[in-house]
């Protein structure tokens, strides 16, 4: 079950299944650590939100949270 | 001896530690390096050690090698030593943090791909120690095929072994191999661009809608876009599509290289970072900390910096004193104390505010505590098309809006940055204080409720708050209009600010600000000066400076004082600016002003400080210290204000609508753009001269108007409550 990012709660972790949007972006999410593939915890959902990637935190708007689709993780 | 200089370049992600590398290696030996045509600031520093001159260049930190934007090229580009003005650095030192290597080896495994010899030095190691992950240099410099360097620059641990491997010259790294599809592409692209070097055209392959792509479209050839999107979906049809070969291939070469090199706990700790983040980013307590931080700064910029101000007042004074004493009357002397001293001083009295203004920013940015400021007001901020981080230089604006535009330089979309930077001027700084207190003082005040002067004074403010915004959402509709950047940003981890960091920020602006802003402010004062001072003779053809000084002698007769004044008030009324003044009265009229509002308005262009002791002068009753407009014994000050309010009570449209005429004037005041170290510094932050241009005619444009709507609001109210 893939959901975009923005619909996660608080204290949640999830698995990063697909990027997509302009690929400038994508690419800069990449190099933050952010990418297909990577765990991310949300700290503080809503727009912005907060979130915690590979040891250090990032913030994203909730529009652009939403191209991120994730896999939850139990 | 060529062999003993080594050129060094210090390259790593932000807050990775590299100001505080740079400062503890290059110590007091550094300047900020000019690089024409860009925003961007470099940095260069010097050391030697064990006979070898070293020449370190801090490079703007970034988190990859793919150039966005002209100002991101800039370091690619003196990376390939691309640059005139700089030669190809000899190595290649790149700063990753211990407490997240993964990420920051991504930017590293890029600069491997230039072929220069490379040292890296591993930050924050004491961070990485309290949560638990280990990390053994030895491995990891067998992993990555460079000297690696643990330090702790803070404390100087480290510093000897990182020069001593700097000494040693590093070592060329093999970087990480890409499929065979990708080297393919690549190898045909560099066979049909052999002038572009193979980095670039590796970038151009990668980086879709990149800077290298519209850059070499424009001047190579119209069909690469053709050329690579053909490449790119033969990438895509082989299974590496651009859009993850990339990460894919570096983050998988840099698990295996940290594999034994790095050791982290299996559930990770909660650390210091996460413990104050708790309540700094909560969106109750984490904003009244916010307003707490924000309401300490401001005070105490008003607060330290009064002290300090005063003092260089009196300096100002003492010197013009002093000059005045030795010298013969006549236009040097009147240059050199009305032109230049008034005219330096009345740009040093901000310097305190800047200084203490600048040093709250950089411990507040290098502790880390700046991110989350931008990301409790990204909200608040995105509904006016801007972000987070342009919120504190529009706050700061409040104090000066020169320091407030040098700090627009965190954000780094340039539209963003461009609408921040076009309507900081618009708060109110703290020059335009005395106006306000002039002008409510003297209209608003005596006759009327106890809270009027106070709600006044808030609703000037207020203008700024409000006007700011909705000129920003109108520029990023239209001229700055765009894509709204995607907002993505980094919280680090909360560290202990360092004493040089600090206290070389601080230099840095307090320096740029008496420099360049100064220059403008200097030129302009004595503009102002001589055409308010020349033609100095009156219809009789006697010196009007010869005749004041007659008349201010001290065995002069009783009454010369205020004969000296009124002639001063006539000399002004007849100068160059005067005669401007009255033949633009017919432009000042829908405003409700007469000539010497207008006059003290025009010559407050320069530095909107001037506008005080200009409208002394002009009344008669000589120069008014703009400090002490609100101080009920300063004689001056008091009788400036009894002589505005009998001159206006005289006047048909000012005696009736004094009160409107006060607001008309305020407002112009609080909108227009009178100040010219604003506009040089927007013309030294934009590299163009059409944004200061721009800035400037908007802003008197909108002030007209405020004047204008104000004056004539205020008219028809008074007609309709009066008659």
């Amino acid at each position: 079950m893939l959901f975009p990012l923005d619909m996660m709660r608080s204290g949640e972790v999830a698995e990063v299944a697909e990027i997509s949007g302009d690929p400038g972006w994508v690419g800069r999410l990449a190099e933050l650590g952010l990418r297909a593939g990577c765990r991310l915890k949300v700290l503080q959902p809503g727009s912005p939100c907060l979130l915690e990637v590979a040891d250090c935190k990032l913030c994203l708007r909730g529009g652009d949270a939403c191209q991120i689709l994730v896999r939850p993780v139990s | 001896m060529p062999s003993a200089h080594l050129r060094v370049a210090l390259v790593g992600n932000p807050n990775a530690g590299k100001s505080t590398l740079f400062n503890a290696l290059s110590g007091l030996r550094q300047h900020v390096g000019n690089y024409p045509g860009v925003t961007v600031e470099m940095k260069k520093g010097r050391f030697t050690y064990h006979g070898i001159d070293f020449t370190l260049i801090d490079l703007p930190g970034t988190y990859s090698l793919a150039p966005r934007s002209p100002d991101e090229m800039v370091a690619v580009d003196l990376l390939l030593g691309r640059r005139a003005e700089e030669a190809a650095p000899d190595l290649i030192l790149a700063v990753i943090d211990a407490s997240n290597v993964d990420r920051h080896l991504y930017l590293t495994t890029q600069l491997m791909e230039l072929g220069l010899p490379m040292v890296v030095a591993v930050t924050m190691t004491d961070t990485a120690a309290a949560q638990g992950i280990a990390l053994d240099a030895a491995k990891l410099a067998a992993a990555l095929g460079v000297p690696v360097v643990p330090v702790l620059a803070s404390r100087g641990v480290g510093m000897d072994a990182l020069r001593a491997a700097l000494c040693h010259g590093g070592l060329v790294p093999v970087p990480p191999k890409f499929p065979d599809a990708v080297t393919g592409e690549l190898d045909a692209l560099v066979a049909a661009y052999p002038l572009v070097p193979r980095f670039l055209v590796q970038r151009l392959l990668f980086d879709v809608g990149g800077h290298i792509e519209t850059w070499l479209t424009q001047t190579l050839a119209a069909t690469l876009p053709a050329e690579l999107t053909a490449a790119r979906q033969r990438l895509a049809a082989a299974g590496c599509a651009v859009s993850g070969v990339e990460a894919r291939t570096r983050y998988g070469w840099i698990r295996l290289a940290t594999a034994g090199a790095v050791t982290k706990p299996a559930t990770r700790l909660t650390t210091r970072t996460d413990r104050i983040d708790r309540v700094l980013t909560h969106k109750v307590w984490g904003t009244l900390a916010f307003l707490v931080v924000m309401f300490l700064v401001f005070q105490s910029i008003f607060v330290w910096a009064k002290p300090f101000m005063d003092a260089i007042d009196s300096g100002r004074g003492w010197v013009g004193d002093l000059l005045g004493s030795h010298m013969a009357a006549g236009p040097l002397r009147s240059l050199l104390i009305d032109g230049v001293i008034k005219g330096v001083g009345s740009v040093l009295v901000f310097l305190p505010q800047i200084l203490i203004l600048f040093a709250f920013i950089a411990v507040l940015e290098d502790c880390g505590y700046m991110a989350r400021a931008a990301f409790l007001m990204d909200k608040v901020m995105s509904r006016c098309g801007l972000n987070g981080k342009s919120f504190i230089p529009l706050l700061s604006s409040v104090a000066c809006a020169v320091p407030a535009i040098l700090s627009t330089r965190v954000i780094e979309n340039r539209r963003d940055r461009l609408a921040t930077i076009v309507v900081a001027p618009l708060m109110s700084c703290s020059a335009r204080l005395p106006v306000y207190a002039l002008f409510i003082g003297s209209f608003l005040r005596d006759g009327y409720a106890w809270w009027l002067p106070g709600v006044t004074l808030f609703g000037m403010y207020l203008i700024g708050f409000l006007v700011a915004p909705l000129v920003a959402l109108l520029l990023k509709r239209t001229l700055l209009r765009g894509e709204t950047p995607l907002f993505v940003m980094e919280l680090p981890a909360y560290k202990v600010p360092t004493l040089k960091t600090v206290l070389f920020r601080v230099y840095d602006a307090g320096s740029a600000f008496v420099k360049r802003a100064g220059t403008i402010i200097l030129a302009s004062m004595a503009l102002i000066w001589a055409s308010l001072y020349f033609p100095h003779h009156d219809a009789a053809g006697v010196s009007y400076p010869d005749r004041i000084e007659t008349l201010e002698a001290d065995d002069a007769p009783e009454g010369a004082k205020a004969e000296a004044a009124q002639l001063q008030g006539e000399w002004k009324r007849n100068s160059y600016l005067g005669r401007v003044g009255r033949g633009l009265e017919p432009a000042f009229a829908p405003l409700g002003w007469d000539w010497k509002i207008g006059v003290a308005a025009l010559a407050s262009f320069p530095a909107r400080e001037v506008m005080v002791g200009t409208f002394g002068i002009l009344y008669g009753v000589g120069e008014v210290d703009a400090k002490e407009v609100d101080n009920p014994d300063d004689e001056k000050a008091a009788g400036l204000k009894a002589t505005l309010r009998k001159e206006w009570a005289d006047d048909p449209i000012r005696g009736k609508y004094g009160v409107s005429v006060a607001l008309s004037v305020m407002v112009f005041f609080a909108l227009c753009c009178q100040c010219g170290s604003t506009l040089a510094v927007i013309r030294r932050e934009t590299r163009s001269w059409s944004w200061p241009v721009f800035t400037f005619t908007y802003m008197t444009l909108l002030a007209y108007l405020g004047g204008f709507v104000t004056f004539q609001l205020g008219r028809v109210l008074t007609d309709a409550l009066g008659g």
